[in-house]
């Protein structure tokens, strides 16, 4: 056995839990969650089943962990895995899962296949098994800061032209502040309305707010890759941050693998509870409506679909405030099918959005089309999201089928209406 | 699908609906394909009418009274109309030699082709001077009429398997049908009494398919028999978790858990009670509140007390309870070396660096 194969199963025996080893007895081999992955649905191709992906998995758990498996391995019935099998898995690992959780939530045994394949990703990242996409982003987030390889100075940029065209100060560094607000890297270079947006958000409401210029950056490619000791280094930096300002809140940007990494992962990563409450920024703004302090001038007048991102909806439990909030801006908001919970994915998510080989972004665009489906069948120009990564990825395959169809983001959407 | 067997179910107030739908009944519970019902159906409205004599010996006309009056008046009551009943000394106006020439009619002129009911054990002591009908043994009377039947049908459990008459000690040496009659095809349908509908099953089988169904090792139909009562019992769960009721009179037996200890043989008696029930589908002896006493089952009379519990499954159970024991103490064997194993790698940790990403 090479030494990088060694290091791959010693991974794996170490990431299979109790949940892992139950999940693998009570899979009933249904196949219901091809019918739930997008990358089935648009190809059809049976090895992007769901299950299929972590079958190198289940190979070390039956060979190590039970008894028949071990048996098997002994008598030469049940092979190891290689580093060829590895390369080949690559693909279904990471191009074809965005951890969208779909499977998991169709599995009539209750199955978490997303937490099967983010556990397997540990494994494959030890070893090097990884698109070179998410490993330059994650060089990027732990060496520079972000994984666009954004610094500071440019962020502070950007705040400076927020602050000129809203005539508003955005306050950096502020101890004592009520909101620590993390920004995603695509936000900044992408979509810097999202600033503009909550700053005048925050004024409107009176809360104080601040950010950090040794933790701006939201995202955590870390646990994208699967490397749990580098998702703890990224993550400290935020804890550590929020916890020098003392602030009440952190408010995760619409990103939603940023809100699963520092709402879900983070805890489990550093081991212990935060010294605040991590927010969404969809959950903030619907408490602002509920208590009447979101009030709008005018609506949004066309017809418009919403697209859920699945780790802030489906993953991250912020189920109801999108469509309320949406409720309250838009004049003529068309409910789809598949909505909310079951909502499909982008198509980029957990990562598969930094991988930009031909086949991977082939493949993106063919998944894309079951979202392609939806706009077509509502019939309308406009769709509106709440996640930057969610919001790149569809532009992209939007222009791919030149379509015409406008992407709108719901924070900005909002501030946009808001009464002055 | 008109017919004399339509003509007079309709006079007794039996649609050609509820006929069908009883069909498909016998149909299902015999595990039949769904177009056996309509076959069945159409089999027997049809006037075949195949002869059947019916020889009562040793018995206590138990068994013709299930059928005949169980909850009257019963569809299954109307398997006589899609038979000729040639001799039936319960049931047949005739009497003396009246009733023994028509029996010696039907056998000749039906010779090779007629369905021969047999109720009652035999018996061979005294050379069967023990039942004799019109000056003639048991034995005699049913080697002959054995000889040009096409089937016997065996019903309850004296023709079947000997049954109180054979109990112990066995004072008119009783034996079955199947100890007499060797070079015929016997159908056994114990019971003391036997289900209508298994009796109506196995003639609408005969009448459609023109053979006797599937039996079992001992001779019984599978279809009724192939499970036993504690498998469908639904005080099955009660079992499971080890609820019994002690007494007739305990909150157990009050709550309706599991009759075991009181001697319920439903473990290992055959038979279609618990699916089947009894008049008209009412209840059965366990939904009643009395423990299964086997009496589909050989010697049920002599299985040791009928408020015994079963000391069959005893020492089986204590074999499971060891079983259980090391099953789980290798499970917990198992489960520290997993956990072993785990730590070992948790230990082995090599914090996860930028350049482990590379691939080596």
């Amino acid at each position: 056995m090479s030494a990088s194969l060694e290091k791959v199963t010693q991974t794996l025996k170490e990431v299979i839990d109790a949940p892992i080893a139950s999940y693998f007895e009570s899979c009933v081999h249904c196949g219901l969650c091809a019918e739930a992955c997008l990358f089935y649905t648009e190809t059809g191709d049976p090895k992007y089943t769901p299950i299929h992906k972590v079958e190198p998995l289940r190979r070390v758990y039956e060979q190590e962990y039970t008894l028949l498996g071990r048996l098997k391995k002994m008598v030469g019935l049940s092979r190891p895995i290689t580093d060829e099998e590895l390369d080949q898995w690559q693909e279904l690992v990471y191009d074809s899962c965005t951890l969208c959780g779909r499977c998991s939530l169709i599995c009539p045994v209750g199955n978490d296949i997303t937490y099967m394949i983010r556990k397997f990703r540990e494994g494959m990242a030890v070893s090097g098994h990884v698109p070179d996409g998410i490993r330059g982003a994650t060089q990027r987030t732990v060496e520079i800061g972000g994984p666009m390889g954004l610094k500071w100075p440019a962020v502070a940029n950007v705040l400076k032209k927020a602050e000129e065209s809203t005539g508003l100060t955005i306050p950096v560094d502020q101890a004592g502040a009520d909101y620590l607000v993390l920004l995603s890297s695509m936000e900044i270079v992408n979509y810097p309305e999202y600033i503009e947006a909550l700053a005048k958000i925050f004024h409107k409401a009176g809360i104080s707010f601040t950010l950090a210029s040794d933790a701006f950056e939201a995202t955590n490619a870390g646990i994208q890759i699967g490397a749990s000791d580098i998702a703890r280094v990224i993550v400290s930096r935020i804890v550590d941050a929020a916890e020098r300002l003392k602030v009440k809140y952190v408010l995760s940007p619409e990103c939603g693998h940023a809100y699963t990494a520092i709402r879900w992962e983070g805890p489990n990563l550093i081991g212990r509870p935060y010294q605040f409450e991590v927010v969404h920024v969809l959950e903030f703004l619907d408490g602002l409506r509920q208590k009447g302090a979101l009030k709008m001038k005018d609506k949004f007048a066309e017809p418009l679909i919403l697209h859920d991102p699945c780790q802030i909806v489906r993953r991250g439990g912020v189920l109801q405030a999108p469509e309320a909030l949406i409720r309250e801006v838009a004049e003529n908001y068309i409910p789809v099918a598949d909505q909310q919970k079951w909502n499909w994915c982008c198509g980029g998510g957990g990562g598969a959005s930094a991988i930009h080989t031909d086949e991977a972004e082939a493949l993106r665009a063919k998944a894309f089309g079951v979202k392609k489906r939806q706009i077509e069948a509502a019939g309308v120009k406009t769709m509106v999201t709440f996640c930057a990564n969610c919001r790149i990825v569809m532009e992209e395959a939007i222009d791919h089928y030149e379509m015409d169809t406008k992407l709108l983001g719901l924070t900005e959407l909002l501030a946009e209406h808001l009464e002055d | 699908m008109p017919g004399p067997l339509i003509e007079s179910l309709a006079r007794q107030g039996i649609t050609r609906r509820t006929f069908l739908k009883y069909c498909a009944t016998l149909a299902s519970m015999m595990a039949l394909p769904p177009s056996a019902g309509r076959a069945m159906a159409e089999a027997m409205a049809a006037a075949r009418r195949p002869s059947v004599i019916w020889l009562p010996f040793q018995e206590c006309t138990g068994c013709t009274e299930s059928i005949t009056r169980s909850h009257s008046p019963t569809i299954e009551g109307m398997i006589f109309d899609m038979i000729s009943l040639d001799y039936q000394e319960t049931l047949m106006a005739a009497a003396g030699h009246q009733a023994e020439a028509a029996r010696l009619d039907a056998m000749q002129d039906n010779a090779g082709k007629y369905l021969l009911i047999v109720d009652g054990s035999v018996p061979l002591g005294l050379d069967g001077a023990y039942s004799c009908i019109g000056g003639r043994s048991n034995v005699e009377m049913l080697k002959e009429a054995a000889q040009g039947a096409a089937a016997i049908v065996a019903v309850g459990t004296c023709a079947a398997f000997g049954g109180i008459p054979k109990a112990n000690p066995n004072p008119t040496g009783a034996v079955p049908v199947s100890d007499i009659v060797k070079d015929r095809p016997i159908v056994n349908i114990p019971g003391c009494p036997p289900i209508p509908v298994v009796m109506t099953g196995v003639l609408a089988h005969y009448l459609t398919f023109g053979s006797l169904p599937e039996l079992d090792d001992k001779g019984r139909p599978k279809a009724f028999f192939g499970e036993t009562i504690h498998d469908r019992c639904y005080r099955r769960p009660f079992y499971d978790r080890g609820k019994f009721a002690k007494t007739f009179d305990d909150e157990g037996a009050r709550n309706g858990w599991c009759l075991f200890e009181l001697g319920c043989k439903g473990p290992v008696t055959h038979n279609a009670c618990a699916t089947a029930k009894w008049n008209g589908g009412t209840s059965w002896p366990v939904e009643s509140g009395h423990g299964c006493l086997g009496c589909s089952e050989p010697d049920f009379w002599d299985a040791g007390g009928f408020y015994k519990a079963l000391s069959v499954p005893a020492d089986p159970l204590r074999i499971a309870g060891v079983a259980a024991a090391a099953g789980a103490a290798v499970g917990v064997g198992l489960s520290f070396a997993n956990r072993a194993k785990k730590g070992a790698a948790k230990k082995a940790h090599q914090p996860v660096t930028l350049a482990d990403l590379e691939k080596s």
